[in-house]
């Protein structure tokens, strides 16, 4: 690695973990207050949010670009800062299946915040957990003869998603489409923000097979970074990864780009429930407040 | 008040700048780490503050702080805490030499 590149990364992760600690030690301490503030967000005069902003999104931390935005976003406060802190109080400090109470607190946090109902288990299937470590998939192959030189709509995506890849094999459901000519945006949308889970372990899965392949196929699921609050619709097509790898789940480079997650020895966990979409409204990709 | 935050006439990042300078880094790369610097002084700052509040000033801060009001902010913090600036340059004192120190160990790296 050359030597600027290592000595910016060095810094930046160094001062990034440096405010992540002061973070969380403010809400910690502070709680109550940031809970008023929270509950009484819109019955306040709110000039900037600047000052929340700073306080919530060290990684993305633009200080010109927020003082400028501030008054063009919506006059109400950041809610990430207090979903974060929310689903801190229900989490275990361990990563590990949640009980059925705390599945219970955090669909709950999660159906609150974002507006779309989510739930651990939904028509009477659920997964192996709703909270595990995520990794880094490949792309997948959308149709017969896609490639990674086929593969994106715009030079942006193809620069910072080329590198990633394509699979050799295909996704758990094959393609997405029989060809290029009859592939539709809802295509590219389902490979571009697709996850991977462990369809095999869930309860009941072996006993009937067909039925719980059937219902995991494209299933939407809201996926949610618990340390950023960031959130993203994704939709399940792969199986995967193999429990041997300590891994529960798996996410699209586009997935793991917008989560702020990477795999190898900086992994971490997010939760992951079903979305009960019956009339499929809710779009695929980032959630906004 | 002039200013960005409430805070601002307390601020001197010119020596975090200066330092930074020294390394070889894109001008994106630079920006990035000076905003990063600032995120740390806020929260320094914040976290300052709301320890030496009482749980009822704490709601006022935070509602002065929203609002964008620092004349205000300030004003209720001077009536609140007694030698609130000496506190303030205390914490960020010791934040800018944690800083520049970072700085001093990465250009070594």
């Amino acid at each position: 690695m050359p030597a600027k590149s290592f000595q910016y990364k060095l810094l930046a992760e160094k001062w990034t973990n440096r405010h992540r600690s002061l973070q969380t030690e403010i809400f910690e301490k502070h709680q109550d207050a940031f809970k008023w503030l929270a509950d009484n967000s819109k019955q306040l005069a709110v000039g900037s949010l600047a000052s929340i902003f700073l306080l919530a999104s060290p990684a993305a931390a633009k200080i010109s670009v927020l003082s400028t935005t501030s008054t063009q976003v919506s006059q109400t406060i950041d809610r990430k800062v207090f979903l974060v802190y929310d689903l801190r109080n229900v989490l275990p400090s361990d990563v590990r299946p949640l009980t059925s109470d705390e599945e219970k607190n955090v669909s709950e946090i999660l159906t609150r915040d974002f507006g779309i109902p989510v739930s651990a288990e939904l028509d009477g299937k659920k997964l192996n957990t709703t909270y595990g470590i995520i990794g880094l998939e490949q792309h997948l192959p959308r149709f017969p003869g896609d490639n990674i030189f086929t593969h994106f709509n715009n030079n942006a995506d193809t620069q910072q998603y080329w590198a990633y890849g394509m699979t050799q094999g295909l996704g758990a459901w094959g393609y997405f489409t029989d060809s290029s000519g009859t592939l539709t945006q809802k295509d590219i949308d389902r490979e571009k923000y697709y996850i991977a889970v462990q369809t095999f372990l869930a309860p009941g899965f072996d006993s009937n097979p067909k039925e719980y392949t059937d219902f995991f196929k494209y299933r939407k699921m809201l996926v949610v970074n618990p340390q950023n609050g960031k959130a993203i619709v994704a939709d399940i097509a792969d199986a995967g990864p193999s429990p041997w790898t300590g891994k529960q789940l798996g996410g699209s480079p586009e997935v793991m780009s917008y989560l702020e997650r990477v795999d190898g020895s900086q992994r971490g966990p997010v939760l992951y429930f079903f979305i009960d979409d019956p009339n499929d409204t809710i779009p695929l990709g980032p959630v906004s407040y | 008040m002039k200013g960005k935050h409430f805070y601002s006439h307390l601020v001197e990042i010119n020596e975090i700048y200066l330092s930074l300078s020294g390394m070889d880094l894109s001008e994106d790369e630079r920006g990035h780490l000076l905003s990063l610097a600032e995120t740390n002084i806020h929260a320094t700052v914040i976290n300052t503050v709301l320890s030496e509040l009482s749980e009822e000033d704490k709601k006022i801060f935070l509602k002065n702080l929203v609002a964008d009001n620092h004349e205000e902010t300030w004003k209720h913090l001077l009536e609140k805490v007694q030698n609130i600036e000496e506190k303030l340059n205390r914490s960020l004192r010791e934040l800018k030499k944690e800083l520049l120190k970072d700085i001093e160990e990465a250009k070594k790296s």
